[in-house]
């Protein structure tokens, strides 16, 4: 029989109350069988930065004697919040031989790059550089990141540690992040977990005073970002973009391709050409996709 | 003051013109420069471009927080005043994403071409940077602005999204 944990004395940090609608379902976290195809290496875990008075005023929702009270203004922080721990565990679960698996969120760009190239062919993802792959999340303001930690009890020290979600986000730091990349793990999905992330994401940039988070959603996934509070054309605002390419085509031809354009538009261009390659796909002219 | 009398004298380009609509020369030539970094732009003389323009007043300080990270930006200094007339930036993870944010003209310098001469320079500046998912959050009365340019709205049904805090009180 499936229990569900909370504040188990026995997890290496405590859980931060979960308010999704995750509780009533537990059957639903765990798959019977383990994929055996995912790509994961057991590592050992690293400690949790979290500080153990800080976790007790969250349990027992009391903040008194704490000199530290949130004094930001309402319009930043709802209601009182307590600042977010870079990394919590979302939910514990336990199986009947003890087994315990705890999904841990993190907002620390923890993520092994290699392990999230194998995510993103996991979810039928267009294949990315590693080295690029790499490069964007450094260059993220956020990264949020879900991992999957089993353990067998009376091994401590060895646990097994995979990623199951990522998400992420650029911004310039002080007025707007737009949030890129969201994807969860095929075998998790369905409970809530990439609605629990994003969330976690929002509460953590306006807790930094970052009040315009914006994303582009595909218009399968408009509906869930609207439950989390994403508003499509707010004011009849307009997502654009240059010359898209196809969605499904995200390689680095629609750089070749772009820069097709450009050649096809400067034919006065001197030599040599800035674009040296442009040569070989000028047979191939990138029309201008106008709307009509 | 530029009259619209001085772009009817226009000549036509030479064979070796560049790619944009008006040469950095041509620009230069009437009183404009273009800058690419925040040294010598003054933030109080821009945010009053940014409140001229609609935008609400934010703080100078936040303003200047917000271009230090930013990866590309482009902006048009009014030679005579060293008044900042156009500006827009983009920021992104550098390599496949790039977002332009605060694209503005002041209005006394509106519809002799800066806006275009800033954007097209700045759509460039992405690509060479191998930046080819360039997107943006038009407000609807500019979207023709944007689409000679080479903007497409909602491609494939994408949809711009931003949170609504209003929304989530209850939360």
């Amino acid at each position: 029989m499936l229990t569900h944990n909370v504040a188990a004395p026995s997890s290496l940090c405590p859980i931060l109350s979960y308010d999704c609608h995750f509780q009533a379902s537990d059957h639903l976290l765990f798959p019977h069988t383990l994929n055996p195809n995912l790509n994961h290496a057991t590592r050992k875990i690293k400690g949790f930065r979290l500080k153990a008075n800080f976790w007790d005023s969250i349990r027992s929702g009391i903040l008194k004697n704490n000199a530290t009270q949130i004094v930001e203004p309402p319009s930043t922080v709802e209601e009182e919040e307590e600042l977010l721990p870079e990394e919590f565990v979302l939910v514990e679960k336990s199986q009947p031989d003890g087994e315990v698996e705890q999904i841990i969120f993190s907002s620390g760009g923890d993520v092994d790059v290699y392990e999230l190239q194998a995510l993103c062919d996991k979810v039928g993802w267009p294949r990315r550089p590693l080295s690029k792959l790499a490069m964007a999340l450094q260059n993220s303001y956020m990264v949020a990141a879900l991992h999957s930690v089993r353990k067998l009890p009376g091994q401590e020290g060895n646990e097994e540690k995979k990623l199951i979600g990522m998400a992420r986000a650029t911004s310039d730091h002080a007025f707007n992040a737009t949030i890129w990349d969201v994807l969860v793990d095929p075998s998790y999905q369905g409970k809530g977990l990439g609605k629990a992330m994003v969330e976690k994401m929002i509460r953590t940039l306006l807790q930094r005073d970052i009040g315009n988070i914006t994303l582009f959603a595909d218009s399968k996934v408009v509906e869930f970002y609207q439950n989390l509070g994403f508003e499509p054309d707010p004011e009849g605002i307009k997502g654009m973009f240059w010359y898209p390419r196809n969605v499904d085509e995200q390689t680095d031809s629609s750089m070749i391709m772009t820069m097709a354009y450009w050649l096809a538009k400067s034919q006065q261009q001197p030599s040599p050409s800035p674009f040296p390659l442009l040569s070989h796909f000028t047979e191939h002219p990138f029309p201008p996709h106008l709307p009509t | 003051m530029l009259s619209r009398g001085i772009i009817s004298n226009f000549r036509t380009p030479t064979p070796t013109a560049c790619k944009y609509s008006i040469s950095d020369k041509d620009l230069e030539s009437r009183g404009f420069l273009l800058r690419r970094s925040i040294s010598d732009l003054n933030l109080d003389q821009l945010n009053s471009v940014f409140v001229a323009v609609g935008f609400p007043r934010r703080d100078p300080e936040k303003i200047k927080l917000a271009l230090q990270h930013t990866q590309s930006m482009l902006w048009v200094q009014h030679t005579k005043s060293q008044k900042p007339v156009a500006f827009a930036r983009a920021t992104g993870d550098g390599v496949f994403n790039a977002i332009i944010w605060d694209v503005v003209v002041d209005p006394s310098f509106q519809g002799i071409g800066l806006g275009k001469a800033v954007m097209e320079r700045l759509i460039e500046e992405l690509l060479d940077k191998g930046i080819s998912n360039i997107a943006l959050y038009s407000e609807p009365r500019v979207l023709g602005f944007y689409r000679p340019l080479g903007f497409v709205s909602d491609p494939d049904g994408i949809r711009g999204m931003v949170y609504s805090r209003k929304q989530n009180k209850k939360k």
